[in-house]
C-alpha cells in the first residue's frame, strides 16, 4: 500500500505546532464514489417517516353500479337522493372524490438494511477522500488557503467554549471564506417543504470531528454550516453529504490518531470493531503514467512509430508523365522516340509538299523552331505593304 | 492518490464541470489553462500545473506553478511569477520555464497561447476609424 506521510498538527491560532502524526491508513484506502453513493443513498432512506393516503379514502360511500340500459356509463354511482352528490360516480380512481389509483401504504419499505461490510467500506472510502485536496475543492469547498489537507488541530480545540473563540480558529486557518460562503447560499427552499418545516436551506460547510467534547461543540455549532461529530459515531451522511465524497474535515488530534485503532490498518486489524480490516484495493499502483514507465512494461514495448504516414493523393499515370515514369520507365523512352519520329515524319511530309508546290524548304531548326514562314522563293508585294502599313502607323 | 484515479473519480462529478450544450464540457478550476474538462488540463489533480492568470492591476500576467512537493498543503501549493515586462519577454520567459524547465511541456502552447489572449485584452483598444465612401 502506500507510503504514509507525517501530518502536521496545527494550533488553534493557525500555526504548526512542532508536532506531526503518522497518516491514518484508512486515508489510503480505495476511494469508491460509487459504493459512497448507493450506501449513502440507502442510508438516508432509512430515516423516512411513513406517508400513505387514508385506507377508507374515497370508499365511504355506498355505491353502486346502475348497469346497462340507463344510458350513462357503468360506473359505481352514489345511491340515495336529495343532494348532489347523488348519481356521482364514486370508487373509480377516474372519479372525482373516489379512490386514487394504487393507494399508499403505510407498509411500504421505507427502510433499507445494508450490509456492514458494505459500510464500513463507505465511510473508508469517505474519510480518504477527504484526505485529498483535488477532491474537496471539487465538492466546492474553498480551501486554497488552508495550511493542509487533512486538516488536524491540537487537542486544545476541544476545550473552547466560545463561539467567537471558535470563530477565531477558523479565521486563523483560512476557513471563514468557505463559512461566508455556506451564508451567501441561504436561501429559501424551493417547493412544498417551505411549509413543511424545512423553509431554509445553505450549503454544507467543514466538519469538526473531535475526540471528547469538552465545549467544543456548544463553541462551533452556531457557526453556520459546521458538523460535529464524534470520532466513534462517524456518519457517512455528515462525511460525504449527497453521496458524493470529499466533505472539508477537521480533526482534532486526538480523534485523528484514534482512527487507526477504530478501522485498522492492514498489518493490524481493527481493535473496535471485531473482525474488521481495511478494505482491499484492487489495483496496488494507480499511477498510470508510472506504470508505463516502468521496467515490466517497457521492456514488452516496440520502439515508438514516429514516422508519420499521410494520405498519398493518387495521380493519373496516363496524365502525368513523372507518375507514369514511377511506374513504368521505358515510358519516357517510348514518348521521346515517338516525338522524334513525328519530327521526322513532319519533315519529310513537308518536304514532300513543298517539292509539289516548288517551294524552297525552310529548315525547322534553323528559322528558330518556327515552321509557319515558307517564303516564295519571288520577292514582292508583301514588303511594299509592310513598308505603307508602317508609316500608316507613324502618321498616327 | 494517483492523479489517473483522481480523474476517475471527478471527470463527472464536480462542482466545477459545467456541461451545456456544447460538445465539450468545460470546468471552472482555476489552474486550468484552457478550461476544458479533460485529464490533460485538469487543474486539480496533477502534480504540476501551469496557470496563466492576468495580473489584478491590469497590466502583465502571472504565471502559476504548483510545487509538487506540497500538494497537500494548499496555502504553499502555488508559485507565482509576475511577468510584467513586454509581450515577447513574457512568452519567451513562459517557454523557457515550460519548455526548458521541463515543467509539463505539453502545456507549454497552451500557456503562451492564453499569456498572449490576456496580454491582448490588456492593450487599449484602437478605435479604427471608418473610411468615408469614394465619390464616383
Amino acid at each position: 500500500m502506500a507510503c504514509r506521510p507525517l501530518v502536521s498538527v496545527y494550533s488553534e491560532k493557525g500555526e504548526a505546532t512542532g508536532t506531526s502524526v503518522k497518516m491514518p491508513a484508512v486515508f489510503q484506502a480505495p476511494i469508491r464514489p460509487d459504493i459512497v453513493g448507493s450506501v449513502h443513498m440507502d442510508m438516508m432512506k432509512n430515516g423516512r417517516q411513513p406517508y400513505a393516503v387514508s385506507a377508507k379514502a374515497g370508499h365511504q360511500t355506498s355505491a353502486e353500479s346502475w348497469g346497462t340500459g340507463r344510458a350513462v356509463a357503468r360506473i359505481p354511482r352514489v345511491s340515495g337522493g336529495g343532494t348532489n352528490r347523488s348519481g356521482q360516480g364514486a370508487f373509480g380512481n377516474m372519479c372525482r372524490h373516489g379512490r386514487m389509483f394504487a393507494p399508499t401504504k403505510t407498509w411500504r419499505r421505507w427502510h433499507r438494511r445494508i450490509n456492514v461490510n458494505q459500510r464500513r467500506y463507505a465511510i473508508c472510502s469517505a474519510i480518504a477522500a477527504t484526505g485529498i485536496p483535488a477532491l474537496v475543492m471539487a465538492k466546492g469547498h474553498c480551501i486554497e488557503e488552508v495550511p493542509e489537507i487533512p486538516l488536524v488541530l491540537t487537542d486544545k480545540v476541544q476545550t473552547l467554549t466560545k463561539t467567537k473563540e471558535a470563530v477565531g480558529v477558523l479565521r486563523k486557518l483560512k476557513l471563514w471564506r468557505e463559512i461566508e460562503k455556506v451564508k451567501s447560499t441561504r436561501r429559501f427552499r424551493a417547493g412544498k417543504g417551505k411549509m413543511r418545516n424545512r423553509r431554509r436551506i445553505q450549503r454544507r460547510g467543514p466538519v469538526v470531528i473531535y475526540n471528547q467534547d469538552n465545549g467544543i461543540c456548544r463553541a462551533f455549532r452556531n457557526i453556520p454550516g459546521v458538523t460535529l461529530i464524534n470520532v466513534d459515531r462517524l456518519n457517512l451522511l455528515k462525511i460525504a453529504p449527497g453521496g458524493h465524497v470529499g466533505r472539508l474535515c477537521i480533526w482534532t488530534e486526538s480523534a485523528f490518531k484514534k482512527l487507526d485503532s477504530i478501522y485498522g490498518t492492514w498489518k493490524k486489524a481493527s481493535e473496535q470493531k471485531t473482525d474488521y480490516n481495511l478494505p482491499m484495493p484492487k489495483m496496488t499502483n494507480c499511477d498510470l503514467s508510472r506504470l508505463l514507465r516502468s521496467d515490466e512494461i517497457q521492456k514488452a514495448l516496440r520502439p515508438p512509430k514516429k514516422q508519420v504516414t499521410r494520405r498519398v493523393l493518387k495521380r493519373n499515370p496516363l496524365k502525368n508523365l513523372s507518375v507514369l515514369a514511377k511506374l513504368n520507365p521505358y515510358a519516357v523512352v517510348e514518348k521521346k522516340l515517338a516525338k522524334l519520329v513525328e519530327k521526322q515524319q513532319k519533315k519529310k511530309r513537308q518536304e514532300l509538299q513543298d517539292a509539289k508546290r516548288g517551294l524552297a524548304t525552310v529548315d525547322a531548326a534553323a528559322s528558330g523552331g518556327k515552321s509557319r514562314p515558307r517564303k516564295p522563293v519571288t520577292k514582292g508585294p508583301p514588303a511594299k505593304e509592310k513598308k505603307e502599313k508602317k508609316e500608316k502607323k507613324e502618321k498616327k | 492518490m494517483s492523479a489517473d484515479l483522481q480523474w476517475m473519480i471527478l471527470r463527472n462529478n464536480s462542482s466545477l464541470l459545467v456541461k451545456r450544450k456544447a460538445v465539450r464540457s468545460f470546468s471552472r478550476e482555476p489552474n486550468n489553462l484552457k478550461g476544458l474538462n479533460s485529464f490533460r488540463f485538469n487543474g486539480l489533480v496533477h502534480r504540476k500545473t501551469v496557470a496563466v492568470e492576468p495580473k489584478t492591476d491590469g497590466k502583465g500576467v502571472v504565471l502559476v506553478l504548483r510545487n509538487s512537493k506540497s500538494t497537500r498543503k494548499p496555502s504553499k501549493n502555488y508559485t507565482r511569477i509576475e511577468l510584467k515586462r513586454d509581450a515577447r519577454k513574457t512568452l519567451s520567459t513562459i517557454r523557457k520555464v515550460i519548455g526548458e524547465g521541463n515543467y509539463r511541456r505539453d502545456l507549454k502552447m497552451a500557456a503562451v497561447r492564453r499569456a498572449s489572449a490576456i496580454i491582448r485584452s490588456q492593450k487599449p483598444v484602437v478605435v479604427k476609424k471608418t473610411r468615408g465612401k469614394k465619390k464616383e
